[in-house]
């Protein structure tokens, strides 16, 4: 009985190969095709178009389902993905792209698959540029010019002016020309942000009742069919059950495991964790606007105060790295001869006293009737474990150098404005995402004090102004580097944050996916050579 | 049912369904004036709110002032038309249908479960008085009434995963032959804990032995007759009736607890994504549905206590 | 207007006998518990407000994070950051005592002006009361919480004064059916043809003589409640934060590890909460059964 459907199987496959030749070419790998891959998510997906989605959820399927003009193989590599290969002329000014001639877009029901062409970028650029779109990405393709199409499958970008990294850049995801409604610019109301079409090894099937996304592989990806025949992306509301449905067997892959139940997933062996940095790090951050913390003695004094060693042991299973500075460490620009400042109450102790501060009665440090008694203000998510257990020692460990803590949890949206807007805080605790330029000018720079920008605890110093310029002027990698260097030295001197740590994440999954290599950021890109071995399809 | 009884009913429903569109005026009124207070201007589009997480700036001045906005959403809630959710772009009406059943399935099993346990306890110690079982039952029904609901969800999954090797996801695409019991695990939960068992039970139980009481009964019960047919409809159906649709503002507010435990495509679990978005329409949209459920619950008590006593209607 | 109540009254003036003779042995069973409850929770307020507790309860120990019950001095183990449970289940009650006295005092003081004014004075107050109560009774409870919480802050007296809110409706008509039942049997009447004035009436013979019990039952009911739905709201995100402890946040806490097979640290909690709101349950059923015995004489 179960050879008969795989024979049709086969033979339908084939089938699909004689019909289109140019775009469907069978695997060189001999893994197995076939299976579904059911992997957890934390939340539910708002939008699945590239552009105006700004969840991690939709990101891991916007990946699933759309190309960019370049891709980023597993070495942090560019390599061509839409665009078969490029040129660059006058001095990085000018990119040509020469575009692969054989992708098609998902078809939809009862439509031919349309080619893509040179036009679908052009379109797809116009669309993120257009004022009426909103889209996270605006900020990011300021730096173009100009598009235009020399032909079918050619077309230029002019520069603004040259930047380092550009190339980098070329990955957005392209939407097709006849997908949205409205051509002129995209929002959410549009029927495309729900049910879009890329060129990506996965097409979009189906939005189930619950939300569920499920994705079903594309006969014709240009790099060949991928080998998992379903994807499904499962939502669920309660981290603690959703760790218990990888367990059960309920789903396959987790893609962000709670540190919580890393110990557990680890010890069995059905499954496998598998380590990826979170391209993010948290911090407490300093509200120069009150007098007592404008010192640079004092911010130091609360980073020597507190052990992030043990907290890391402690709430995290030692999964991260400890940081100086607001660079990825490991990447070009983060400087390791800056060491992160060392536990050191007694040292924190002594720096409060050279800038004028002393117990008083209740042992709360105090400099001309200015008690150091702080409010910390902390965004409130529901799975906040982690998050209260930093704060939560935090509090403590200042509480023995004589510094008095007040946490205030805030739901996130009035968070934002006591932070971003009123300035309303002393200290606050968040996160930030690396840029991959490592361009920290929104936060460091003096010009970004103000409503609604990043530079909320009104950071202010000439020579880190002057750094940042500097950096962003230059397009010699070797010099950039070295300005970096310095940026990062003088920031953690300065103090703006008391920099935390970058975790590591794990991804959790069942033993039968094989082959399984991630992203860091973006998770599925290479998803399409993921497998499942036949006997473990069920 | 009597010819006679008719026509009370119809002025009875025209004229609660009037009532019922007042109070949905209030609750929307009510719900966007709160919306309108809260902090992260609601108005404004939420998508330009969430993409300050990378650029701050961009939130937008919230177009017009508040009343004209409320205005505007009302005109476009007379055409059937409420609006898309800021956050996935849907239309909100369909959303909230999609999700009502759901939830409408949940309150309605759930309180299934409430009156399977509480009316035999409940008839038990009233016809009984109050014997050692009688009380015995009486205080489980205190101690489940008592317990934190989401822990007690917590409780029976873990008994299903480890005892019965089952995993309780409903709603999945890869439904089993025990999908049964997935849909069964939050009804029963959601029916047990949502406080209200001890309650229900205490109330039907005196609303029957006052009517036991009456003198009626008492005839009835000299003369022979059945107690229970006699007093079925005074002391069973109304206290019933009243105290569903007493109880269905609670059983919602429960919902919301044990959807996101059970992870259920409910309306709870969406008003609390859309609470923390500001997704304004969304959150009217789910209001409104949930105030039109809580009226149809009391519009069912008001048309049985015609039914049984058409005297009322005259009240 | 008939609607549910919690109780059903018989009703009359009753003030005049003791009803601890009336109630039958149950009932001091369920009153003797609910006031041992009571006690408890007073002692434990006060034990907290002197800071008489085995440990300090915010005092963290990361060494011994989810110790179980009976480790180095820690009677009922600690929590995820180290902290003594015993000591934070005692201080807990703090979250709760003047917030919940809030949510009942507004659910009394409104709910009595309101049945006063419709039930009293009735024609278009009542209308006007009927139409309030209605409203308030048409929102979902925890829904609206949970946006009233959203949009302004996660604080426990927020969260009372809705509870508080929408509890009016139903002390209201409580109130309202008493003075109609009263108004029935020619009570007020007589009392006006006594010449008592209005504010006699109300105040001495409706409310004192024959409200009291209704009112002191709904304190009980409405504490409970209020325990409950800080409960929720915790597992929601939204209820006491920390570092102040609430059973509520403590169950959510602990129930993080249940799963694992912790089951201690939501336990403990979650047993507090079974037994007070029981115990207060209990007292409302109790001293209800009580009055209402007075018919069987």
């Amino acid at each position: 009985m179960k050879s008969l459907p795989s024979v049709v199987m086969i033979v339908l496959i084939m089938f699909c190969l004689a019909v289109i030749p140019a775009g469907a070419e069978q695997r060189e790998d001999q893994f197995p095709d076939g299976g579904a891959l059911n992997y957890g998510e934390y939340g539910r997906p708002a939008t699945l178009d590239p552009i105006t989605s700004n969840d991690m959820i939709s990101l891991r399927i916007t990946e699933l389902i759309f190309n960019g003009l370049v891709g980023i193989d597993e070495k942090q590599e560019i390599i061509p993905e839409l665009a078969e290969r490029w040129e660059m002329e006058e001095d990085g000014k000018k990119y040509i792209f020469f575009l692969r001639q054989d992708v098609t877009w998902h078809p939809r029901e009862g439509e031919d698959a349309m080619p893509f062409t040179a036009d679908d970028v052009i379109f797809t650029y116009n669309i993120m540029m257009h004022p009426q779109t909103i889209t996270p990405l605006k900020v990011r393709y300021e730096f173009i010019e100009s598009v235009t199409k020399t032909d079918d499958y050619t077309v230029t970008f002019i520069l603004k002016r040259p930047i380092l990294n550009a190339l980098a850049k070329f990955s957005f995801k392209v939407i097709p020309q006849h997908g949205p409604q409205n051509t002129e610019f995209l929002n959410r109301e549009d029927p495309f942000v729900q049910s879009p079409i890329g060129t990506g090894p996965y097409l979009l099937k189906n939005i189930t009742a619950d939300r569920e996304v499920i994705l079903v592989a594309n006969d014709n990806y240009f790099k060949g069919r991928p080998h998992i025949e379903k994807y499904i992306a499962r939502p669920f509301a309660d981290q603690n059950i959703m760790g218990q449905a990888l367990m059960f067997n309920a789903i396959d892959m987790i893609v962000l495991v709670n540190h919580r139940d890393i110990p557990q997933i680890q010890g069995d062996k059905r499954f496998v964790m598998q380590p990826y940095n979170a391209l993010s790090y948290s911090f407490f951050g300093f509200n120069q606007r009150n007098p007592l913390l404008a010192d640079k003695r004092v911010r130091k004094a609360f980073s020597y105060a507190i052990n992030r060693q043990e907290m890391l042991d402690s709430f995290f299973n030692s999964q991260g790295t400890i940081i100086s500075g607001p660079f990825a460490p490991g990447s070009w620009a983060y400087n390791l001869d800056v060491q992160p400042l060392p536990y050191d109450p007694e040292k924190a102790e002594e720096l409060l006293t050279e800038a004028g501060f002393a117990r008083n009665g209740d042992g709360i440090m105090e400099k001309g009737g200015r008690k150091l008694s702080l409010t910390l203000k902390v965004p409130i998510a529901k799975e906040s474990e982690a998050v209260k257990r930093v704060v939560l020692a935090f509090k403590n460990y200042l509480q023995k150098i004589g510094v008095e803590i007040e946490p205030e949890f805030q739901e996130w949206m009035s968070w934002k404005e006591d932070i971003f807007l009123h300035h309303d805080f002393d200290l606050m605790y968040a996160s930030w995402v690396f840029d991959d330029s490592a361009d920290i000018s929104s936060l460091f720079h003096s010009a970004e004090i103000g409503a609604w920008k990043n530079n909320f605890g009104a950071f202010s110093n000439p020579d880190v102004d002057g750094l940042i310029v500097e950096a962003k002027l230059t397009l010699d990698h070797e010099k950039r580097r070295t300005i970096n260097r310095k940026l990062h030295e003088t920031i953690a001197d300065e103090n703006p944050y008391t920099f935390l740590w970058t975790l590591t994440n794990y991804a959790g999954y069942n033993k039968k996916l094989r082959k399984v290599a991630i992203h860091p950021y973006k998770f599925f890109s290479f998803a399409d050579e993921w497998y499942i071995p036949k006997s473990e399809q069920r | 049912m009597k010819l006679s009884a008719v026509r009370p009913i119809t002025t009875l429903v025209t004229r609660e369904l009037g009532i019922a569109a007042l109070l949905l005026l209030g609750v929307s009124f009510v719900v966007f004036v709160i919306l309108y207070l809260s902090p992260g201007s609601p108005f404004a589009s939420i998508v330009a709110r969430i993409e300050m997480a990378a650029e701050p700036g961009a939130a937008a001045s919230a177009p017009a002032t508040w009343y004209s906005q409320y205005f505007i959403w009302l005109k476009n809630l007379l055409k059937g038309n409420l609006g898309n959710s800021l956050r996935t772009g849907l239309p909100v009406l369909q959303e909230v249908v999609r999700v009502g059943i759901n939830t409408m399935y949940l309150t309605i099993g759930s309180l299934l479960v409430t009156l399977l346990i509480a009316v035999p306890i409940a008839v038990f110690s009233a016809r009984r008085g109050m014997t050692p079982t009688g009380w015995l039952m009486t205080v489980f029904t205190y101690v489940v009434s008592a317990l934190p609901v989401f822990w007690l969800g917590y409780i029976f999954i873990y008994i299903s995963i480890h005892r019965f090797g089952l995993f309780p996801l409903a709603f999945g695409s890869n439904a089993g032959p025990w999908n049964w019991f997935y849909f069964m695990l939050p009804v029963l939960v959601l029916g047990i804990s949502n406080g209200t068992v001890s309650e229900v039970v205490r109330y039907l139980r005196e609303e029957m032995k006052r009517v036991f009481d009456e003198e009626y009964i008492v005839t009835a019960r000299a003369k022979g007759a059945s107690v229970w047919k006699h007093s079925f409809k005074e002391g069973f159906l109304i206290p019933i009736t009243e105290i569903i649709a007493a109880k269905i503002p609670f059983i919602l507010g429960g919902a919301v607890v044990v959807e996101q435990v059970f992870n259920w495509p409910g309306m709870g679990r969406m008003a609390w994504q859309a609470a923390q978005d500001r997704d304004y329409p969304l959150i009217m949209g789910i209001t409104l549905v949930a105030a039109i459920l809580v009226r149809m619950g009391s519009l069912l008590q008001r048309v049985v206590l015609i039914i049984v006593n058409p005297r009322a209607s005259r009240e | 207007m008939r609607r549910f109540s919690q109780y059903a009254f018989e009703i009359g003036d009753v003030s005049h006998v003791s009803f601890w003779k009336k109630a039958g042995p149950m009932d001091r069973v369920y009153i003797g518990y609910g006031l041992l409850v009571v006690l408890l929770v007073i002692i434990s307020y006060v034990l907290g407000a002197t800071g008489t507790l085995p440990y300090d309860p915010q005092e963290i120990d990361l060494e011994l994070i989810m110790a179980p019950p009976n480790t180095s001095g820690h009677l009922l183990g600690t929590d995820f950051m180290g902290r003594d449970m015993l000591s934070r289940l005692i201080i807990s009650i703090q979250a709760y005592f003047l917030p919940g006295m809030l949510a009942i005092g507004i659910a009394i003081v409104f709910g009595t002006c309101f049945g006063v004014l419709a039930g009293y004075w009735g024609g278009a107050l009542d209308i006007a009361t009927t139409y309030i109560s209605n409203l308030l009774n048409s929102f979902p409870r925890l829904v609206l919480i949970l946006l009233m919480v959203a949009a302004f802050k996660p604080d426990i007296y927020y969260i009372m004064i809705i509870v508080g809110v929408t509890n009016i409706p139903v002390v209201a008509s409580l109130i309202h059916s008493k003075i109609q039942f009263l108004k029935q049997k020619n009570f007020i009447e007589a009392a006006t043809s006594l010449g008592l004035n209005n504010v006699a009436i109300i105040f001495k013979h409706i409310l004192w003589h024959n409200c009291r019990s209704v009112l002191i039952i709904q304190a009980t009911l409405g504490m409970a409640e209020a325990i409950l739905m800080e409960t929720s709201l915790s597992y929601l995100g939204f209820g006491v934060q920390e570092p102040t402890p609430s059973w509520g946040n403590m169950v959510q806490a602990g129930s993080n590890y249940f799963m694992q097979g912790k089951f201690w640290p939501s336990t403990a909690p979650a047993l507090a909460i079974l037994f007070t709101i029981m115990g207060f349950h209990l007292l409302g059923d109790g001293l209800n059964n009580m009055l209402e015995r007075k018919g069987d004489r």
